[in-house]
Protein backbone atom coordinates (compact mmCIF):
# COMPACT_ATOMS: atom_id res chain seq x y z
CA UNK A 1 0.00 0.00 0.00
CA UNK A 2 1.75 3.19 -1.47
CA UNK A 3 1.06 6.65 0.51
CA UNK A 4 -1.46 7.77 -1.22
CA UNK A 5 -3.58 4.73 -1.14
CA UNK A 6 -2.93 5.19 2.54
CA UNK A 7 -4.20 8.83 2.95
CA UNK A 8 -7.18 8.09 0.68
CA UNK A 9 -8.31 5.24 3.04
CA UNK A 10 -7.37 7.33 6.31
CA UNK A 11 -9.45 10.36 4.46
CA UNK A 12 -12.32 8.24 3.61
CA UNK A 13 -12.32 7.20 7.50
CA UNK A 14 -12.34 11.02 8.89
CA UNK A 15 -15.21 11.60 6.00
CA UNK A 16 -17.18 8.85 7.52
CA UNK A 17 -16.60 10.05 11.02
CA UNK A 18 -17.79 13.47 10.03
CA UNK A 19 -20.85 11.75 8.06
CA UNK A 20 -22.13 9.62 11.15
CA UNK A 21 -21.46 13.00 13.86
CA UNK A 22 -23.46 14.72 10.87
CA UNK A 23 -26.19 12.53 11.08
CA UNK A 24 -26.62 12.95 15.07
CA UNK A 25 -26.86 16.48 15.38
CA UNK A 26 -30.43 17.22 16.58
CA UNK A 27 -30.42 21.13 15.50
CA UNK A 28 -29.88 22.76 12.08
CA UNK A 29 -26.26 25.08 13.00
CA UNK A 30 -24.57 22.44 14.43
CA UNK A 31 -26.04 20.03 11.57
CA UNK A 32 -24.65 22.64 9.25
CA UNK A 33 -21.33 23.25 10.55
CA UNK A 34 -20.71 19.25 10.53
CA UNK A 35 -21.95 19.17 6.84
CA UNK A 36 -19.52 22.03 6.13
CA UNK A 37 -16.60 20.12 7.63
CA UNK A 38 -17.62 16.47 5.91
CA UNK A 39 -17.60 18.39 2.93
CA UNK A 40 -14.99 20.14 3.17
CA UNK A 41 -12.82 16.51 4.02
CA UNK A 42 -14.45 14.68 1.02
CA UNK A 43 -13.39 17.08 -1.69
CA UNK A 44 -9.81 16.65 -0.03
CA UNK A 45 -9.78 13.20 0.12
CA UNK A 46 -11.56 13.18 -3.77
CA UNK A 47 -8.69 15.44 -4.91
CA UNK A 48 -5.81 12.66 -4.22
CA UNK A 49 -7.75 9.84 -5.34
CA UNK A 50 -8.62 11.82 -8.41
CA UNK A 51 -12.34 11.24 -7.80
CA UNK A 52 -13.91 14.29 -9.09
CA UNK A 53 -17.40 13.90 -9.80
CA UNK A 54 -17.39 13.62 -5.78
CA UNK A 55 -15.55 16.29 -5.39
CA UNK A 56 -17.62 18.34 -7.85
CA UNK A 57 -20.53 17.14 -6.00
CA UNK A 58 -19.29 18.33 -2.56
CA UNK A 59 -18.28 21.58 -3.71
CA UNK A 60 -21.81 22.34 -4.75
CA UNK A 61 -23.32 21.11 -1.22
CA UNK A 62 -20.40 23.12 0.66
CA UNK A 63 -21.75 26.09 -0.90
CA UNK A 64 -25.72 25.27 -0.46
CA UNK A 65 -24.63 23.84 3.31
CA UNK A 66 -22.41 27.46 3.65
CA UNK A 67 -25.35 29.56 2.50
CA UNK A 68 -28.36 27.77 4.70
CA UNK A 69 -25.60 28.11 7.73
CA UNK A 70 -25.31 32.08 7.39
CA UNK A 71 -28.72 32.17 6.81
CA UNK A 72 -29.72 31.04 10.28
CA UNK A 73 -27.23 33.08 12.00
CA UNK A 74 -28.41 35.79 10.24
CA UNK A 75 -31.54 35.02 11.52
CA UNK A 76 -30.41 34.51 15.14
CA UNK A 77 -28.63 37.78 15.01
CA UNK A 78 -32.01 40.02 13.16
CA UNK A 79 -34.39 38.83 15.74
CA UNK A 80 -31.89 39.64 18.94
CA UNK A 81 -31.24 43.06 17.06
CA UNK A 82 -34.73 43.35 16.83
CA UNK A 83 -35.78 42.48 20.82
CA UNK A 84 -32.48 45.00 21.84
CA UNK A 85 -34.29 47.70 19.49
CA UNK A 86 -37.55 48.39 17.52
CA UNK A 87 -39.62 44.96 17.85
CA UNK A 88 -40.03 45.23 14.66
CA UNK A 89 -40.76 41.40 12.69
CA UNK A 90 -38.89 42.51 9.43
CA UNK A 91 -36.27 39.24 9.91
CA UNK A 92 -39.43 37.24 8.77
CA UNK A 93 -39.13 38.46 5.15
CA UNK A 94 -37.05 35.49 3.85
CA UNK A 95 -39.23 33.25 5.08
CA UNK A 96 -42.55 34.97 3.79
CA UNK A 97 -44.53 34.18 0.67
CA UNK A 98 -46.57 37.24 -1.62
CA UNK A 99 -49.77 37.32 -2.10
CA UNK A 100 -51.91 39.79 -4.22
CA UNK A 101 -55.13 41.03 -2.59
CA UNK A 102 -58.16 42.41 -4.18
CA UNK A 103 -59.86 45.42 -2.08
CA UNK A 104 -62.77 44.10 -0.37
CA UNK A 105 -61.07 40.92 -0.13
CA UNK A 106 -61.66 39.44 3.31
CA UNK A 107 -58.33 37.99 4.24
CA UNK A 108 -59.51 36.31 7.88
CA UNK A 109 -62.57 36.47 9.35
CA UNK A 110 -62.85 37.20 13.45
CA UNK A 111 -62.97 33.63 15.51
CA UNK A 112 -61.84 31.72 12.90
CA UNK A 113 -58.56 29.67 13.52
CA UNK A 114 -54.96 31.43 12.69
CA UNK A 115 -52.95 29.73 11.25
CA UNK A 116 -50.31 32.31 9.77
CA UNK A 117 -49.18 35.80 10.53
CA UNK A 118 -49.22 38.29 7.69
CA UNK A 119 -47.01 41.35 6.65
CA UNK A 120 -48.30 44.35 5.27
CA UNK A 121 -46.10 45.40 1.91
CA UNK A 122 -48.50 47.66 0.39
CA UNK A 123 -52.21 48.71 -0.23
CA UNK A 124 -54.53 49.42 2.88
CA UNK A 125 -55.75 47.33 5.29
CA UNK A 126 -58.39 47.86 8.05
CA UNK A 127 -58.97 45.27 11.13
CA UNK A 128 -62.80 45.95 10.92
CA UNK A 129 -64.68 45.25 14.36
CA UNK A 130 -62.53 48.04 15.50
CA UNK A 131 -62.07 50.22 12.87
CA UNK A 132 -58.26 50.31 12.98
CA UNK A 133 -56.23 50.96 9.60
CA UNK A 134 -52.99 49.28 9.50
CA UNK A 135 -50.03 50.81 8.57
CA UNK A 136 -47.92 49.47 5.80
CA UNK A 137 -45.29 47.52 7.66
CA UNK A 138 -47.19 45.97 10.32
CA UNK A 139 -47.19 42.79 11.37
CA UNK A 140 -51.36 40.60 11.42
CA UNK A 141 -51.44 37.82 13.77
CA UNK A 142 -47.59 37.29 15.40
CA UNK A 143 -49.22 36.72 18.65
CA UNK A 144 -51.97 34.37 17.44
CA UNK A 145 -49.16 31.76 17.38
CA UNK A 146 -48.52 31.04 21.35
CA UNK A 147 -52.16 32.14 22.49
CA UNK A 148 -53.54 29.15 23.89
CA UNK A 149 -56.90 30.04 21.46
CA UNK A 150 -55.13 30.41 18.82
CA UNK A 151 -57.91 32.47 17.28
CA UNK A 152 -58.14 35.31 15.34
CA UNK A 153 -59.93 38.22 17.39
CA UNK A 154 -60.78 40.59 14.68
CA UNK A 155 -61.57 40.61 11.09
CA UNK A 156 -58.93 42.03 8.46
CA UNK A 157 -60.12 42.94 5.53
CA UNK A 158 -58.44 44.81 2.40
CA UNK A 159 -59.60 48.36 1.87
CA UNK A 160 -57.44 49.24 -1.31
CA UNK A 161 -55.60 46.60 -3.15
CA UNK A 162 -52.14 45.80 -1.90
CA UNK A 163 -49.54 43.07 -1.10
CA UNK A 164 -48.63 41.13 2.11
CA UNK A 165 -46.66 38.35 2.88
CA UNK A 166 -47.71 35.49 4.42
CA UNK A 167 -45.70 33.06 6.72
CA UNK A 168 -47.68 29.76 8.53
CA UNK A 169 -47.23 28.78 11.96
CA UNK A 170 -45.68 25.75 11.09
CA UNK A 171 -43.16 27.42 9.05
CA UNK A 172 -41.85 29.60 12.13
CA UNK A 173 -42.53 26.38 14.21
CA UNK A 174 -40.33 25.19 12.17
CA UNK A 175 -37.60 27.35 12.78
CA UNK A 176 -38.21 27.48 16.18
CA UNK A 177 -37.45 23.31 16.49
CA UNK A 178 -34.16 23.69 14.25
CA UNK A 179 -33.22 26.52 16.28
CA UNK A 180 -33.07 26.80 19.60
CA UNK A 181 -30.57 30.54 19.70
CA UNK A 182 -34.16 32.08 17.59
CA UNK A 183 -36.13 30.03 19.77
CA UNK A 184 -35.10 31.71 22.56
CA UNK A 185 -35.09 35.45 21.14
CA UNK A 186 -38.36 35.02 19.13
CA UNK A 187 -40.16 34.05 22.49
CA UNK A 188 -38.42 37.79 24.45
CA UNK A 189 -39.25 39.38 21.56
CA UNK A 190 -42.74 37.98 21.13
CA UNK A 191 -43.29 39.29 25.66
CA UNK A 192 -41.87 42.55 24.09
CA UNK A 193 -44.40 43.25 21.48
CA UNK A 194 -47.27 41.92 24.30
CA UNK A 195 -45.86 44.40 27.23
CA UNK A 196 -46.04 46.94 24.84
CA UNK A 197 -49.66 46.60 23.45
CA UNK A 198 -50.67 46.10 27.15
CA UNK A 199 -48.99 49.91 27.24
CA UNK A 200 -50.36 50.97 24.52
CA UNK A 201 -53.70 49.74 25.92
CA UNK A 202 -53.06 51.13 29.55
CA UNK A 203 -52.26 54.56 27.77
CA UNK A 204 -55.80 54.57 25.91
CA UNK A 205 -57.95 53.40 28.98
CA UNK A 206 -56.67 56.31 30.48
CA UNK A 207 -57.00 58.72 27.75
CA UNK A 208 -60.60 57.24 27.71
CA UNK A 209 -61.40 58.11 31.20
CA UNK A 210 -60.44 61.59 30.82
CA UNK A 211 -62.35 61.74 27.45
CA UNK A 212 -64.88 59.40 26.42
CA UNK A 213 -64.51 58.69 22.61
CA UNK A 214 -67.10 58.90 20.06
CA UNK A 215 -68.40 55.31 19.54
CA UNK A 216 -66.93 53.96 16.13
CA UNK A 217 -69.58 52.20 13.96
CA UNK A 218 -67.48 49.24 12.29
CA UNK A 219 -68.87 47.24 9.03
CA UNK A 220 -67.15 43.72 9.11
CA UNK A 221 -67.10 42.10 5.97
CA UNK B 1 -44.98 18.59 12.20
CA UNK B 2 -45.64 16.89 8.64
CA UNK B 3 -48.52 15.09 9.79
CA UNK B 4 -51.07 16.69 7.51
CA UNK B 5 -48.25 16.46 4.66
CA UNK B 6 -47.29 12.17 5.25
CA UNK B 7 -50.82 11.53 6.99
CA UNK B 8 -52.58 11.18 10.21
CA UNK B 9 -50.83 10.25 13.33
CA UNK B 10 -53.63 10.11 15.41
CA UNK B 11 -57.02 8.49 14.67
CA UNK B 12 -58.44 9.60 18.58
CA UNK B 13 -61.91 11.65 17.43
CA UNK B 14 -61.86 15.16 19.16
CA UNK B 15 -64.33 15.36 22.36
CA UNK B 16 -67.30 17.13 21.63
CA UNK B 17 -67.46 20.65 23.11
CA UNK B 18 -68.33 21.81 26.56
CA UNK B 19 -71.78 22.87 27.16
CA UNK B 20 -73.28 21.29 24.40
CA UNK B 21 -76.65 20.84 24.75
CA UNK B 22 -78.05 17.05 24.64
CA UNK B 23 -79.83 17.05 21.45
CA UNK B 24 -77.12 18.25 19.46
CA UNK B 25 -74.91 15.73 20.58
CA UNK B 26 -75.84 12.81 18.14
CA UNK B 27 -75.24 15.36 15.31
CA UNK B 28 -72.13 16.63 16.58
CA UNK B 29 -71.17 13.33 16.79
CA UNK B 30 -72.06 12.06 13.53
CA UNK B 31 -70.62 15.19 11.93
CA UNK B 32 -67.22 14.31 13.56
CA UNK B 33 -67.67 10.29 12.19
CA UNK B 34 -68.38 12.29 9.06
CA UNK B 35 -65.35 14.40 9.04
CA UNK B 36 -62.59 11.70 10.42
CA UNK B 37 -64.04 9.68 7.49
CA UNK B 38 -63.67 12.38 5.10
CA UNK B 39 -60.14 14.32 6.15
CA UNK B 40 -58.67 13.29 9.31
CA UNK B 41 -59.21 13.68 13.23
CA UNK B 42 -57.12 17.15 12.85
CA UNK B 43 -60.20 18.60 10.26
CA UNK B 44 -63.00 16.75 12.60
CA UNK B 45 -61.14 19.45 15.78
CA UNK B 46 -61.68 21.61 13.37
CA UNK B 47 -65.17 21.26 12.96
CA UNK B 48 -65.77 21.07 16.89
CA UNK B 49 -63.98 24.61 16.90
CA UNK B 50 -66.44 25.95 14.84
CA UNK B 51 -69.13 24.41 16.63
CA UNK B 52 -68.15 25.81 19.60
CA UNK B 53 -68.21 29.13 18.32
CA UNK B 54 -72.31 28.96 19.56
CA UNK B 55 -72.62 26.92 22.60
CA UNK B 56 -74.41 28.75 24.79
CA UNK B 57 -74.54 32.07 22.84
CA UNK B 58 -76.89 34.23 23.11
CA UNK B 59 -79.73 33.97 20.82
CA UNK B 60 -78.77 30.21 19.62
CA UNK B 61 -81.63 28.01 20.96
CA UNK B 62 -80.48 23.98 20.80
CA UNK B 63 -82.49 23.83 17.17
CA UNK B 64 -80.26 26.23 15.94
CA UNK B 65 -77.11 25.28 16.84
CA UNK B 66 -78.32 21.64 15.76
CA UNK B 67 -78.59 22.92 12.18
CA UNK B 68 -75.43 24.39 11.93
CA UNK B 69 -73.85 21.57 13.85
CA UNK B 70 -75.21 19.53 10.60
CA UNK B 71 -74.77 22.31 7.72
CA UNK B 72 -71.64 22.70 8.95
CA UNK B 73 -70.64 19.24 8.86
CA UNK B 74 -71.78 18.86 5.33
CA UNK B 75 -69.89 21.99 4.06
CA UNK B 76 -67.08 20.75 5.56
CA UNK B 77 -67.62 17.49 3.59
CA UNK B 78 -67.80 19.26 0.23
CA UNK B 79 -67.53 17.14 -2.57
CA UNK B 80 -64.61 16.81 -4.88
CA UNK B 81 -63.43 14.06 -7.05
CA UNK B 82 -61.33 12.51 -3.84
CA UNK B 83 -64.76 12.53 -2.05
CA UNK B 84 -66.52 10.88 -4.85
CA UNK B 85 -63.80 7.90 -4.54
CA UNK B 86 -64.21 7.75 -1.04
CA UNK B 87 -67.59 7.11 -1.23
CA UNK B 88 -67.53 4.99 -3.92
CA UNK B 89 -65.40 2.82 -2.23
CA UNK B 90 -67.47 2.84 1.12
CA UNK B 91 -70.25 0.95 -0.99
CA UNK B 92 -68.01 -1.58 -1.55
CA UNK B 93 -67.44 -1.68 2.34
CA UNK B 94 -70.64 -1.83 3.27
CA UNK B 95 -72.35 -4.40 5.69
CA UNK B 96 -72.22 -8.14 4.38
CA UNK B 97 -76.25 -8.51 4.67
CA UNK B 98 -76.70 -5.66 2.11
CA UNK B 99 -74.01 -6.29 -0.53
CA UNK B 100 -74.34 -3.96 -2.99
CA UNK B 101 -73.65 -4.50 -6.83
CA UNK B 102 -70.34 -2.82 -8.71
CA UNK B 103 -71.58 -0.22 -10.68
CA UNK B 104 -69.82 2.68 -12.51
CA UNK B 105 -70.57 6.22 -11.96
CA UNK B 106 -69.71 8.63 -14.42
CA UNK B 107 -69.33 12.14 -13.23
CA UNK B 108 -68.62 15.65 -15.31
CA UNK B 109 -66.67 18.21 -13.56
CA UNK B 110 -64.89 21.56 -15.23
CA UNK B 111 -61.21 21.13 -15.78
CA UNK B 112 -60.64 23.82 -13.29
CA UNK B 113 -62.16 21.89 -10.43
CA UNK B 114 -60.61 18.66 -11.32
CA UNK B 115 -57.05 20.36 -10.94
CA UNK B 116 -58.55 22.22 -8.02
CA UNK B 117 -58.50 19.71 -5.67
CA UNK B 118 -54.67 19.14 -5.76
CA UNK B 119 -52.09 20.73 -3.59
CA UNK B 120 -51.76 24.91 -4.92
CA UNK B 121 -48.04 24.04 -5.27
CA UNK B 122 -48.84 22.02 -8.66
CA UNK B 123 -52.77 23.44 -9.28
CA UNK B 124 -51.65 26.52 -9.59
CA UNK B 125 -49.19 26.78 -12.30
CA UNK B 126 -51.19 24.29 -14.03
CA UNK B 127 -54.41 26.32 -13.67
CA UNK B 128 -52.73 29.31 -15.37
CA UNK B 129 -51.59 27.44 -18.42
CA UNK B 130 -55.11 26.18 -18.30
CA UNK B 131 -56.16 29.93 -18.12
CA UNK B 132 -53.65 31.21 -21.20
CA UNK B 133 -54.84 28.05 -22.94
CA UNK B 134 -58.35 29.30 -22.51
CA UNK B 135 -59.40 25.72 -21.54
CA UNK B 136 -60.31 25.92 -17.76
CA UNK B 137 -64.08 25.57 -18.04
CA UNK B 138 -63.75 22.39 -20.48
CA UNK B 139 -65.67 19.60 -19.22
CA UNK B 140 -64.38 16.40 -18.41
CA UNK B 141 -65.89 13.34 -17.98
CA UNK B 142 -64.44 11.09 -15.07
CA UNK B 143 -65.40 6.91 -14.12
CA UNK B 144 -65.24 5.85 -10.93
CA UNK B 145 -65.95 2.20 -10.99
CA UNK B 146 -65.80 -0.54 -8.59
CA UNK B 147 -66.14 -3.01 -11.45
CA UNK B 148 -62.70 -4.12 -12.09
CA UNK B 149 -59.96 -4.38 -9.77
CA UNK B 150 -58.17 -1.61 -11.48
CA UNK B 151 -61.46 0.42 -11.54
CA UNK B 152 -61.21 -0.33 -7.37
CA UNK B 153 -57.42 0.32 -7.02
CA UNK B 154 -57.99 3.71 -9.48
CA UNK B 155 -60.65 4.89 -6.52
CA UNK B 156 -57.97 3.73 -3.82
CA UNK B 157 -55.02 6.04 -5.39
CA UNK B 158 -57.56 8.46 -5.73
CA UNK B 159 -59.38 8.50 -1.96
CA UNK B 160 -55.52 8.87 -0.64
CA UNK B 161 -54.77 12.33 -1.92
CA UNK B 162 -57.47 13.45 0.70
CA UNK B 163 -53.87 13.84 2.58
CA UNK B 164 -52.68 17.05 0.38
CA UNK B 165 -56.66 18.12 0.53
CA UNK B 166 -55.91 20.79 2.87
CA UNK B 167 -53.60 22.41 0.31
CA UNK B 168 -55.69 22.52 -2.26
CA UNK B 169 -56.89 25.45 -3.78
CA UNK B 170 -60.42 24.24 -3.65
CA UNK B 171 -60.10 23.58 -0.26
CA UNK B 172 -58.92 27.52 0.50
CA UNK B 173 -62.04 28.87 -1.25
CA UNK B 174 -63.87 26.36 0.72
CA UNK B 175 -62.44 27.35 4.13
CA UNK B 176 -63.15 31.12 2.86
CA UNK B 177 -66.75 29.86 2.33
CA UNK B 178 -67.88 28.44 5.43
CA UNK B 179 -66.13 31.11 7.06
CA UNK B 180 -67.83 33.74 5.83
CA UNK B 181 -71.05 31.98 6.15
CA UNK B 182 -70.19 31.45 10.22
CA UNK B 183 -69.04 34.78 10.37
CA UNK B 184 -72.52 36.24 8.69
CA UNK B 185 -74.77 34.13 11.23
CA UNK B 186 -72.48 35.61 13.81
CA UNK B 187 -73.14 39.30 12.74
CA UNK B 188 -76.70 38.35 12.32
CA UNK B 189 -76.81 37.50 15.85
CA UNK B 190 -75.85 40.85 16.84
CA UNK B 191 -78.02 42.58 14.44
CA UNK B 192 -81.06 41.17 13.37
CA UNK B 193 -81.13 37.69 15.47
CA UNK B 194 -84.70 36.88 14.13
CA UNK B 195 -82.72 36.65 10.81
CA UNK B 196 -80.10 34.55 12.11
CA UNK B 197 -81.95 31.24 11.03
CA UNK B 198 -82.02 32.35 7.38
CA UNK B 199 -78.87 32.74 7.23
CA UNK B 200 -77.97 29.10 8.66
CA UNK B 201 -80.29 27.39 6.15
CA UNK B 202 -78.67 29.88 2.91
CA UNK B 203 -75.73 26.90 3.66
CA UNK B 204 -78.51 24.69 1.66
CA UNK B 205 -78.27 26.29 -1.46
CA UNK B 206 -74.81 24.82 -1.77
CA UNK B 207 -73.99 21.42 -2.73
CA UNK B 208 -72.79 18.87 -5.62
CA UNK B 209 -70.23 19.98 -7.84
CA UNK B 210 -70.03 20.98 -11.04
CA UNK B 211 -72.27 23.46 -12.36
CA UNK B 212 -74.75 23.02 -9.90
CA UNK B 213 -72.56 23.98 -7.14
CA UNK B 214 -71.41 26.65 -8.73
CA UNK B 215 -74.52 28.50 -9.34
CA UNK B 216 -75.79 27.73 -5.92
CA UNK B 217 -72.18 29.44 -4.38
CA UNK B 218 -72.93 32.42 -7.15
CA UNK B 219 -76.22 32.65 -5.85
CA UNK B 220 -75.48 32.89 -1.81
CA UNK B 221 -72.97 35.37 -2.46
CA UNK B 222 -75.55 37.96 -4.50
CA UNK B 223 -78.05 37.31 -1.57
CA UNK B 224 -75.34 37.42 1.00
CA UNK B 225 -73.86 40.93 -0.82
CA UNK B 226 -77.06 42.31 -1.68
CA UNK B 227 -79.34 41.88 1.27
CA UNK B 228 -77.40 40.27 4.35
CA UNK B 229 -74.27 42.23 4.45
CA UNK B 230 -75.80 45.86 3.71
CA UNK B 231 -78.18 45.58 6.41
CA UNK B 232 -75.54 44.23 8.65
CA UNK B 233 -73.52 47.22 7.95
CA UNK B 234 -76.68 49.08 8.39
CA UNK B 235 -76.28 50.59 4.69
CA UNK B 236 -79.77 48.87 3.85
CA UNK B 237 -82.68 49.60 6.30
CA UNK B 238 -84.52 46.01 5.73
CA UNK B 239 -86.53 45.62 9.02
CA UNK B 240 -87.20 41.66 8.16
CA UNK B 241 -84.26 40.48 6.48
CA UNK B 242 -85.63 36.69 7.00
CA UNK B 243 -88.54 37.41 4.93
CA UNK B 244 -85.98 38.89 2.27
CA UNK B 245 -83.81 36.38 2.41
CA UNK B 246 -87.06 33.60 1.48
CA UNK B 247 -87.89 36.08 -1.33
CA UNK B 248 -84.88 36.15 -2.94
CA UNK B 249 -84.54 32.48 -2.54
CA UNK B 250 -87.64 31.87 -4.19
CA UNK B 251 -86.61 34.00 -7.24
CA UNK B 252 -83.15 31.23 -7.60
CA UNK B 253 -83.23 29.75 -10.82
CA UNK B 254 -81.19 27.31 -12.39
CA UNK B 255 -79.96 29.82 -15.20
CA UNK B 256 -76.83 31.53 -14.74
CA UNK B 257 -76.92 34.67 -15.20
CA UNK B 258 -78.92 35.52 -12.39
CA UNK B 259 -81.60 37.34 -13.74
CA UNK B 260 -84.58 36.72 -11.71
CA UNK B 261 -82.59 36.68 -8.57
CA UNK B 262 -80.66 39.79 -9.28
CA UNK B 263 -84.07 42.15 -10.28
CA UNK B 264 -85.92 40.38 -6.89
CA UNK B 265 -82.63 41.57 -4.80
CA UNK B 266 -82.69 45.23 -6.66
CA UNK B 267 -86.44 45.27 -5.75
CA UNK B 268 -86.25 44.12 -2.14
CA UNK B 269 -83.52 46.77 -1.78
CA UNK B 270 -85.36 49.58 -3.72
CA UNK B 271 -88.34 48.80 -1.71
CA UNK B 272 -86.49 49.07 1.70
CA UNK B 273 -84.85 52.20 0.89
CA UNK B 274 -87.96 53.52 -0.38
CA UNK B 275 -89.95 52.35 2.94
CA UNK B 276 -87.08 54.28 4.82
CA UNK B 277 -87.38 57.83 2.74
CA UNK B 278 -91.10 57.61 3.56
CA UNK B 279 -90.69 57.20 7.13
CA UNK B 280 -87.98 59.77 7.42
CA UNK B 281 -90.09 61.98 5.49
CA UNK B 282 -92.97 61.68 7.66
Amino acid sequence: MDTSQLAEHAGTLFASVFVVATTTMRTMIPLRIFGILTNVVLIATSIPSHNYPTGLLHCVLLVLNSYRLHQMLQLVRDVKKSVNSDLSMHWLKPFMTERKCTAREVLFYKDEKAEDMLYIVSGRFKLVESGIELPVGAIVGELGMLSPSNVRTQTLECVEAGVILSVSYSKVEELYVQNPAFGFYFLRLASARLFQNIEKLEQRLALQTVSPPMSAAPNPA
Amino acid sequence: MLADFIGEDDDAPPFLPEGLPQATVPIASEGIHLLMHYQGSSYAQLYVDRVRRFVGRRGVDEEMLGQIARLLALRMSYEDPIRIAQLKLAELESTPGDPRLPSVDVRKFRLDELIGALPAAVAEPALDVLQWAGWTHMRVSMRFSTKSRWGVRRLKIEASLRRWRLFSVRYAKERAWVERWLHMISRSLEKQPSAASAIVQTATMIHGYGDGYRRGLSDWHAIIDGLAKPTFDGVLPLADLAAAIAEARAAVTPEPRQVALKRTIAEIRARALSADANAAAG
